[in-house]
């Protein structure tokens, strides 16, 4: 109905982000900021009551001289400044280092899904590890390992990639507990998991882990090299992923079974 | 087909306050809080140096002279702590892991949905939930996303009532071309936007931050733009670099 955009496009003229260097600064050297109100009140807090004894007022503060109610004042917002402070450090987020994983770089897509398919998945992947501290991913869906993809386990004896088994993994707990609760499960901390010796695929070292189910058809096992590393601002892009992935896989899966089905 | 048709009800039905405010840094701090619904404790160092800071000049003012030289620099001290007191909500703002502002919808308005009806079925469907998610995974109300353009808006706009889908598909077409989107070449983050004198009019009331990340394509060709994602919301600072990361990743699906 309006496909007229053949004319070139108008040269963007609208407003230009300023850098603020305040934000920059801030971001920059968060931890001096974090203490600098305690400083600044704890400086301020000497000076008021050294300005007091060099010029020879009586320790005793009274609210009837002038000199006395600047003093109090000046001292309650040096209080301040010092309590916002420890406000400031105690609501410091704890930094993780992220662990560099043990394993290989592997890329196992399987080799019958259509391009658009694919490219959806490597898509996910791309994301996920832009995004998030994922370094692992594993799609299983209707029984078949589509993709492994990132950071692998490596045998301990062949020094070969250990790749998904699809079955052991599907009767084990870890699958079956995801499937029945049908949400997202997310293991901040995969080492005091018992469940982990079902995923031997991820490297040893895999610090979190969520499983996505996708529909009641397959799961996302999503590893992250630091513990607690997922936001749940990350875990609620995740189910939205989970949720698309489900959605083009299971309309693939229920097309291709009723073409074999047919030529059965 | 059963499965693209509950994304397509989904999208319809929610709405982005379905949204929880789970949504920042995962802090397992006690905060200490007053508990005084609808006043947030971080402004608190500002409004005592306020009131501090009057009741200083009060004081200057109101005694009698010759006012001392030692009051006059516990007066200096005073003020300056004033000062900075209420500068300390903005500067704890950008440290990490601060609270984010909460998005707040238009009172009036209702939310549009508008796609492009001569684009592929895959294409459509991306576009329809790459939107929805955006609303409900950021602190979104407002969505745009051009792709060759074609386009597809979603959330809450300044457009004008009474406008049957196709002229609305039609006069934000014109819109954009308008104020030359498609042209943008790298991304536009204004994190305190305060409106603007260009066709960007588009934006609803009350519009803080706004967000343009353009699809570069994939080719070696450089600056090669198959179209752009804005989106918008009502919080200052609405879009961390998690949820930049994010968007880019939204963005990256129509890079063609």
């Amino acid at each position: 109905s309006s496909s007229s955009t053949s004319q070139k496009p108008k040269t963007y003229e609208g407003p230009k982000p300023r850098k603020n260097l305040v934000a920059d600064f801030i971001s920059k050297n968060d931890d001096l900021v974090r203490s600098l109100p305690i400083y600044v009140g704890g400086a301020s807090l000497l000076a008021v009551l050294f300005n007091r004894t060099v010029s020879g007022i009586a320790p005793v503060a009274d609210a009837s001289s002038s000199q006395s109610r600047a003093d109090l004042l000046a001292l309650g917002l040096a209080v301040t400044n010092l309590l916002t402070g420890l406000v400031w450090l105690s609501i410091r987020p704890k930094s993780i280092t992220p662990v560099n994983p043990k394993g290989v770089e592997c890329k196992v897509v399987e080799s019958d899904l259509p391009a658009s398919m694919v490219s959806e998945l490597l898509w996910a992947w791309e994301s996920l590890k832009v995004a998030t501290c994922c370094k692992s991913l594993v799609i299983v869906y209707n029984g078949i390992c589509l993709i492994q993809i990132g950071m692998v386990a490596e045998s301990p004896e062949d020094k070969k990639t250990v790749i998904v088994k699809t079955d052991k993994l599907m009767q084990g707990s870890v699958y079956r507990g995801v499937m029945k609760s049908k949400a997202q499960s997310y293991l901040a901390n995969l080492s005091l998991y018992p469940g982990r010796s079902e995923l031997p695929f991820l490297p040893a070292n895999t610090q979190a882990v969520i499983l996505q189910p996708l529909g009641d058809k397959g799961i996302a096992v999503i590893g992250g090299n630091t513990i607690r590393g997922f936001t749940s601002s990350d875990q609620a892009w995740i189910s939205s992923i989970g949720e698309k992935l489900d959605a083009t896989l299971g309309r693939y899966f229920v097309d291709s079974d009723e073409i074999s089905r047919v030529t059965v | 087909a059963q499965r693209s048709t509950r994304i397509f009800a989904r999208t319809e039905n929610d709405s982005p306050q379905s949204k929880t405010s789970d949504q920042q840094l995962n802090l397992s701090v006690l905060r200490f809080t007053f508990g005084i619904p609808g006043f947030d404790e971080s402004y608190l160092p500002r409004w005592i140096g306020y009131g501090f800071g009057s009741l200083l000049l009060l004081n200057h003012f109101s005694a009698s002279a010759p006012i001392s030289e030692s009051q006059m620099r516990s007066e200096a001290l005073g003020l300056s702590l004033a000062a900075f007191s209420i500068a300390l909500p903005y500067i704890g703002k950008f440290l990490k892991g601060s609270v984010v502002e909460q998005r707040s919808l238009p009172e009036e308005g209702e939310q549009v949905f508008v796609i492009s009806s001569n684009i592929g079925d895959s294409l459509k469907e991306d576009l329809a939930w790459a939107t929805y998610v955006l609303l409900r995974n950021t602190s979104t109300i407002a969505v745009l996303i051009s792709v060759q353009g074609e386009l597809c808006v979603r959330g809450y706009w300044n457009c004008p009532d009474q406008m049957s889908k196709a002229q609305l598909h039609d006069w934000f077409k014109k819109k954009v071309d308008e104020i030359g989107l498609a042209d943008v070449k790298e991304t536009l983050y204004f994190p305190q936007y305060a409106g603007s004198a260009l066709s960007l009019d588009i934006l609803p009331d009350g519009t803080r931050s706004l967000f343009v990340q353009p699809l570069v394509q994939n080719t070696n060709e450089p600056q090669k733009v198959n179209g752009f994602l804005l989106v918008a919301s009502t919080a200052g600072y609405a879009y961390s670099d998690k949820d930049r990361a994010w968007i880019g990743a939204m963005a990256e699906k129509f890079r063609g």
